[in-house]
């Protein structure tokens, strides 16, 4: 390898493999979207469900009392947010998976059988994102609660900014390391993991990711210009079904998009761990 | 040697016209954002083959396969440019921000120094960035090399800042008469056009449009191509000149 750039070259070919695979995840994907389209509309409804009821019985949206707001509507909410937080689990699992054969470098997409593990794997991933984001998370809804609106909010945002940013960073090396012994333990392993970036060098690791973030950033700006081209000419065309539209549209960048986009970092991140332990 | 280079570049880049309509057709899409990226991916691989060939050899033209590598050449070298260019715009507005804070004329009289010397920057900028660009594809695009300053400073001094300028200048000079030309040529056939139907007796303002609708046309699929084509041809063996 000349270059590290190389790297996610080999990433954005990779789920050309087997696009068969590569439409299994973006199944998965798509129901999401979808799943995320109705949840905005219910919210939608919640919402202007409780600004009439505020102007009915003139009071402030944050004093009308919890019996009084459509129970229904929430609990539909509720369930499709427990669905899509299920749904992204496999999600993550498969992520898991797609590290893992990056890391043994296998050229071929990874199946979707032993739904069971991917689950686990799935879980074990999503925990250890939530443990690297919840610092800075907690700095940041803690400095919103107790001191409200000043100066020293920004200067709180800030600081929880640049510990998101941190994380992040430090988080895509937890995950590899995670993923390569097999075990969660790894991913707090603070020591092996910083030891595997100053082994490849901190600029070129920064490096490497800010570049593939720009890559994949530019891809997901074009092809969501192009969508919303797609979608405006078809709104334009169809008349009163722009949620059917709009629902299409989210399906068909969940099936090719947002999959391809997954795929192509997880690779990625993959083969910067390998690197890194070279 | 500069006049060489000259040469060989203008002869390269006619080489194959199919090339250039491939990269017009490929301008005429750029507003879908992502083929701007395999327009500067294409410049790339022209500075490669250049780099590693000899003037006035037989190098093709490089091809269209493999568009994954172009995309991802083509966002390096606009990161490597945008980072050049950061630094002359980040003098300007500091020389601006603290300009306004001046009273009267010596505010003025530091706004001016400051765009002289963010006109000085802008000049070394782009230079290190063409040789920064050739730099990177010589070590087989390794991103670091592109702003390893030191090393291409050494070779900036090595082919001499001052044939590498007036290279630049030369560049500049022959792409703006190339593309004057062929508009003058164009709209002066036109213009005869236009008023041999005025003569006729008919409207000639359908001519006129027909004309600068075909004179973009041609900027767009053989001209544009063609001098961008060249100038990255240039810029490579410009390259190679160190001794």
């Amino acid at each position: 390898m000349a270059s590290i750039t190389d790297h996610v070259v080999e990433g954005l070919k990779y789920p050309f493999n087997d696009i068969k695979k590569l439409l299994g995840c973006g199944i998965l994907f798509a129901l999401i979207s979808a799943l995320s389209v109705f949840m905005s509309t219910k919210s939608l409804d919640i919402f202007r469900y409780c600004v009439h009821l505020a102007e009915n019985t003139n009071t402030t949206l944050s004093h009308i009392p919890l019996s009084q707001l459509p129970a229904g509507d929430i609990y539909i909410w509720v369930g499709l947010a427990i669905l899509s937080l299920i749904i992204s689990l496999f999600i993550f699992g498969y992520q898991y998976r797609v590290v893992r054969f990056s890391i043994d470098r296998k050229e071929d997409l990874p199946g979707f059988d032993d739904i069971v593990s991917m689950l686990v794997n799935g879980i074990k991933y999503f925990i250890v994102i939530v443990a690297y984001n919840i610092i800075p998370a907690l700095i940041l809804a803690g400095g919103i609660i107790l001191v409200g609106n000043s100066s020293v909010l920004l200067i709180i945002s800030l600081i929880s900014a640049l510990l998101f940013i941190i994380a992040f960073f430090l988080q895509i090396m937890a995950l590899n390391n995670m993923v390569a012994h097999d075990s969660l333990k790894k991913a707090f392993d603070i020591r092996e993991i910083t030891d595997n970036i100053s082994n490849l060098g901190w600029g070129k690791y920064i490096g490497i990711i800010i570049f593939t973030i720009i890559v994949y950033m530019i891809i997901m700006v074009a092809v969501n210009f192009i969508l919303s081209l797609i979608t405006g000419i078809f709104i334009a065309a169809i008349s009163n079904q722009a949620f059917f539209v709009s629902i299409f549209i989210a399906v068909i960048e969940g099936l090719f998009i947002d999959s391809y986009g997954a795929i192509f970092y997880n690779r990625v991140f993959g083969s910067v761990y390998r690197e890194s332990i070279k | 040697m500069i006049l060489d280079i000259y040469k060989d570049a203008l002869e390269y880049s006619a080489k194959d016209w199919k090339t250039l309509v491939i990269l017009g057709v490929i301008c005429l899409f750029s507003f879908l954002l992502l083929p701007v990226f395999l327009l500067t991916g294409y410049n790339y691989r022209v500075i490669n083959t250049a780099v590693h060939g000899i003037i006035n050899g037989r190098d093709p033209l490089p091809d269209f396969e493999d568009l994954i590598d172009m995309f991802v050449d083509g966002v390096k070298v606009v990161i490597v440019q945008i980072a050049y260019l950061l630094v002359p715009a980040i003098v300007f507005i500091l020389f601006a921000v603290v300009s306004r804070q001046l009273p009267g004329i010596a505010s003025s009289a530091l706004m001016i120094v400051g765009c002289l010397i963010t006109f000085a920057l802008i000049v070394v900028a782009c230079l290190m960035n063409q040789i920064g660009l050739c730099h990177m594809a010589y070590n087989e695009g390794s991103f670091s090399k592109a702003f390893a300053i030191g090393e291409i400073k050494e070779v900036i001094d090595e082919i001499g800042w001052f044939n590498c300028i007036a290279t630049y200048l030369g560049l500049i000079i022959i792409t703006l008469v190339i593309s004057s030309v062929v508009t003058a040529i164009i709209y002066a056939i036109f213009t005869v056009f236009g008023i041999s139907t005025a003569i006729l007796g008919a409207n000639p303002s359908g001519i006129f449009i027909l004309g600068i609708l075909i004179n973009s046309m041609v900027t767009m699929f053989i001209v544009g191509p063609y001098l961008s084509i060249f100038n990255a041809r240039s810029i490579g063996l410009l390259y190679t000149m160190q001794i």
